[in-house]
């Protein structure tokens, strides 16, 4: 005896087993399955004619997971160049920021040589440098979301630290760095290359394992 | 009477985008409802796979045309809404001339076949 109730649970168990993600887009599936049946057997259909050509008109699991996937990749696209934009927006604001500082000689620069401010111009643009390396994807490829997720969000707070203690450090003696009397150019040397490396690492972690995984779709295709 | 064939599936993929965004002009509808009213509107000759509707769908909210919103049926069924934003607006006004264009260039070779 057809019962529809175990069989539409079959039919779930069975997409989820397929790679059809849970709550959306199976549920959103079943809503329309549902919606099949009941049209199908308003028709005259039993309801277990109306089950069988429902799933057949809904289609297989492996069809439908490999075009899950594609707006999954898409949406991975977008948050990848979101997440390059702020870091390039950081970058722009950092760089003009003390740019603008060692030009003008504001606050603790007020009284740097020549040669120092050539210096801390230069840190800056070693930051710029080694951000743009990993924006470009040529740091390294981490293929687990999750790691990738965790070094984001613990490299972020290490950034808004870095931030925290560069301001601190040129408006006010309240940073650790106040300890020194006035600057000698190397405080712009130990903070701005790594932050350039933390901007680019932040920037550049999800477009290496971009390239990488697409690089692998790719010979797998042509194999 | 000339009588129109299944259409094929180049042509269904490439309809799918202007005939959910057009459909979506006229009010939030859900998937189910969009399949039905396509099957209607071409007498059953435009016939997608029910479910390849919802990758279309979900890729046109990603690329912000359409959004969605969760509701519920007069029987208390859950549905998942979708309705058109205003790039939708724009992207379904390309989608009609671009069409228009197509079908104005067939129309003017065939009636050159018959002069």
């Amino acid at each position: 005896m057809f019962n529809l109730e175990p069989s539409i649970a079959e039919w779930r168990k069975q997409m989820l087993a397929g790679g059809i993600k849970i709550p959306v887009p199976l549920e959103e599936l079943e809503s329309h399955l549902r919606e099949e049946i009941e049209r199908q057997m308003k028709s005259g259909l039993n309801a277990q004619r109306a089950f069988e050509d429902a799933i057949q008109h809904i289609g297989k699991a492996d069809m439908l997971k490999s075009e899950f996937e594609k707006v999954d990749a898409m949406k991975v696209a977008n948050q990848l160049k979101r997440c390059r934009i702020i870091m390039l927006v950081c970058l722009g604001v950092e760089s003009l920021f003390w740019t603008t500082c060692l030009l003008l000689k504001i606050g603790r620069f007020s009284e740097i040589t020549a040669a120092q401010q050539m210096s801390g111009l230069a840190a800056v643009g070693v930051m710029i440098l080694l951000a743009s390396i990993g924006l470009l994807g040529h740091g390294p490829v981490i293929l687990s979301r999750k790691v990738r997720d965790l070094i984001c969000i613990s490299n972020g707070r290490l950034v808004g630290l870095l931030w925290v203690w560069f301001f601190c450090y040129i408006t006010e003696p309240v940073g650790f760095l106040f300890i020194l009397p006035k600057f000698d150019g190397g405080p712009l040397w130990i903070m701005l290359p790594p932050a350039g490396i933390l901007f680019g690492f932040i920037g550049g972690l999800e477009k290496a394992a971009w390239k990488k995984t697409a690089v692998a779709d790719l010979s797998a295709s042509q194999s | 009477m000339y009588r129109v064939s299944m259409i094929r599936k180049e042509l269904v993929a490439a309809s799918a985008e202007p005939l959910i965004l057009s459909l979506l002009s006229k009010g939030e509808s859900y998937g189910y409802a969009i399949i039905q009213e396509v099957k209607a509107r071409s007498e059953g000759k435009l016939q997608w796979t029910d479910g390849m509707l919802y990758p279309v769908l979900h890729r046109m909210e990603q690329r912000g045309l359409i959004k969605s919103r969760w509701g519920e049926s007069e029987t208390g069924r859950k549905r998942k809404y979708y309705s058109l934003k205003k790039d939708g607006k724009t992207a379904m006004a390309t989608h009609h001339e671009q069409w228009s264009l197509v079908h104005s260039v067939l129309a003017g070779l065939r009636k050159e076949q018959y002069v």
